[in-house]
């Protein structure tokens, strides 16, 4: 049975804005934006860099807090947490996957995945067995002795999701999951982020600046300028016409 | 590009030129623009085929020369439809269309039987097939959208050439759909340790790895699917809910 107040949707933002100030005067990186993302769904947004997807993607997070405007976790007010309470809060509920090419190369696969459970005192026993069941999940298990350097992109990519995934969150932020991958690897970690939706029942919330990475997401939308467009077109032909020539795509072969 | 579903019968060449011929005569060369300015750009055609079938109806006698000139070439002949032509018209009209045929996809031909090695290449080739019928997609739309609009007196061929371009982009509409469908597919399919047609089944370490994954994603989705239905709670005894 759902527990009262159970509602489908995980992340609202309403009229979310927020600007960065810069010598050379403020910017805009999200303006007045509004979305609902919902349990068992995959969102996948689109737009060039600096159209705000990094700072939406850090709002919803909880780790910025808006300008104005209100973002809520399935009811509770994320905005309105201090800053202690939300970072709880994130640890507990939120996964983040982030493009991140600063990760220490020489640490191994397994304490990376670990380290969540581990700062969260889980015992050695339980975080190994919970370790190999994450990495198993992303079929990324053959990786689990080697360091992070070692890794080959879309390793790292499995490996990054098996670390977020070890917390068992119910939301999922990933900055770009399936850029520069190969078509198979792309599709491999869509296959793996689509299941995760489907039986997990996890909301997911991708980026790409090329909108030919999020293909099984649904909605895509696309944002410039802090703001979302015309998110409707999208749906059937407009997904193939506004696709970017795949500069960022390499060859099925390369897989 | 042929119609995704079209009338059994292949002689509907034919009878769109005798058609044509009736309204009024033609030169050769331009009953091979008129089937595209009237019937869409579906009817794009060789030329060596178009005077092939103007070549067998004069011999069939369904159409005539009328200018009586000597050419060597069809194209520079004046044609004109024949009584026996109009006779053949008329019964064709008159006939039901048959049934439907469904299109044999050469592309799906390919991808079913290109087995797990060439399955790399077949998902290029519906990459470039997509990117084909979207290409097509924009032009036909803007071909549609070039005809003028009625304004004073309606011009039938202008509103059913719109029909006839209609059919090509709703046709095309329905491949992207299905190309994109075949590439969700084709890449899925790729990832798996599927069984296939005429080979020996690999049994072994690779299908206890592909359980042993299954059983972890099962445990692990199941685990954070039953979360949703709990209220929230303070985490600190999370870990101890397994």
């Amino acid at each position: 049975m759902p527990a009262r107040g159970y509602s489908e949707a995980m992340l609202r933002l309403e009229n979310v804005s927020k600007r960065y100030s810069r010598p050379d005067g403020d910017r805009v990186a999200l303006d007045n934006l509004s979305l609902q993302l919902e349990r068992g769904t995959i969102m996948g947004i689109f737009g060039p860099s600096g159209s705000g997807k990094t700072t939406l993607l850090r709002i919803a997070a909880g780790l910025r807090r808006p300008d104005r405007g209100i973002v809520t976790y399935d009811g509770e007010r994320l905005d309105q947490m201090s800053g202690a309470e939300r970072t709880r809060f994130r640890r507990r509920e939120i996964a983040c996957v982030w493009t991140s090419r600063s990760w220490q190369e020489k640490l191994s696969v397994r304490d990376h995945v670990a380290m969540p459970l581990l700062v969260d005192h889980c015992g050695r026993r339980s975080a190994e067995r919970r370790t190999r069941e994450a990495l198993l999940a992303c079929e990324a298990e053959h990786c689990v002795d080697m360091k992070l350097g070692e890794l080959s992109d879309g390793e790292r990519q499995r490996v990054a999701i098996a670390r977020a995934l070890i917390a068992e969150p119910r939301l999922l932020l990933a900055d770009g999951p399936a850029s520069n991958l190969s078509l198979v690897e792309q599709e491999g970690i869509m296959v793996l982020l689509s299941s995760l939706a489907r039986e997990a029942r996890v909301a997911v919330l991708i980026t790409d600046s090329n909108a030919e990475a999020l293909l099984r997401a649904d909605p895509i939308l696309y944002l410039r300028d802090g703001k979302l467009v015309n998110p409707e077109p999208m749906s059937e032909l407009g997904r193939v016409y506004r696709l970017p020539s795949g500069g960022s795509r390499r060859s099925a072969a390369d897989a | 590009m042929s119609a995704a579903v079209g009338p059994k019968g292949r002689m509907s060449l034919k009878y769109a030129l005798l058609g044509l011929l009736r309204e009024r005569p033609a030169y050769g060369y331009q009953l091979g623009e008129r089937l595209q300015e009237r019937f869409g750009p579906a009817w794009a055609m060789n030329s060596g085929h178009l005077y092939q079938t103007i070549k067998r109806m004069k011999k069939e006698g369904l159409i005539e020369d009328v200018d009586g000139a000597e050419h060597d070439r069809d194209d520079r002949h004046v044609f004109a439809i024949t009584d026996s032509g109009e006779a053949e018209f008329q019964n064709w009209f008159e006939k039901d269309l048959g049934g439907l045929r469904l299109l044999r996809r050469p592309l799906l031909v390919k991808i079913t039987l290109a087995g797990p090695e060439r399955l790399e290449d077949a998902l290029k080739q519906i990459d470039a097939y997509e990117r084909d019928c979207a290409g097509q997609l924009k032009e036909f739309s803007r071909q549609r959208d070039e005809i003028p609009d009625e304004d004073l007196r309606v011009r039938a061929d202008h509103v059913l050439l719109r029909l006839g371009l209609s059919a090509d982009i709703s046709h095309l509409k329905a491949e992207l759909g299905w190309s994109r469908h075949a590439r969700e597919m084709v890449s899925w399919l790729l990832n798996q340790d599927a069984v296939w047609p005429g080979r020996r089944q690999r049994l072994g370490s690779s299908s206890e790895e592909m359980r042993d994954r299954r059983s972890a994603r099962e445990e692990l989705f199941g685990r954070i699917a039953r979360r949703q239905l709990r209220p929230m709670q303070d985490g600190s005894d999370q870990d101890d809910a397994v």
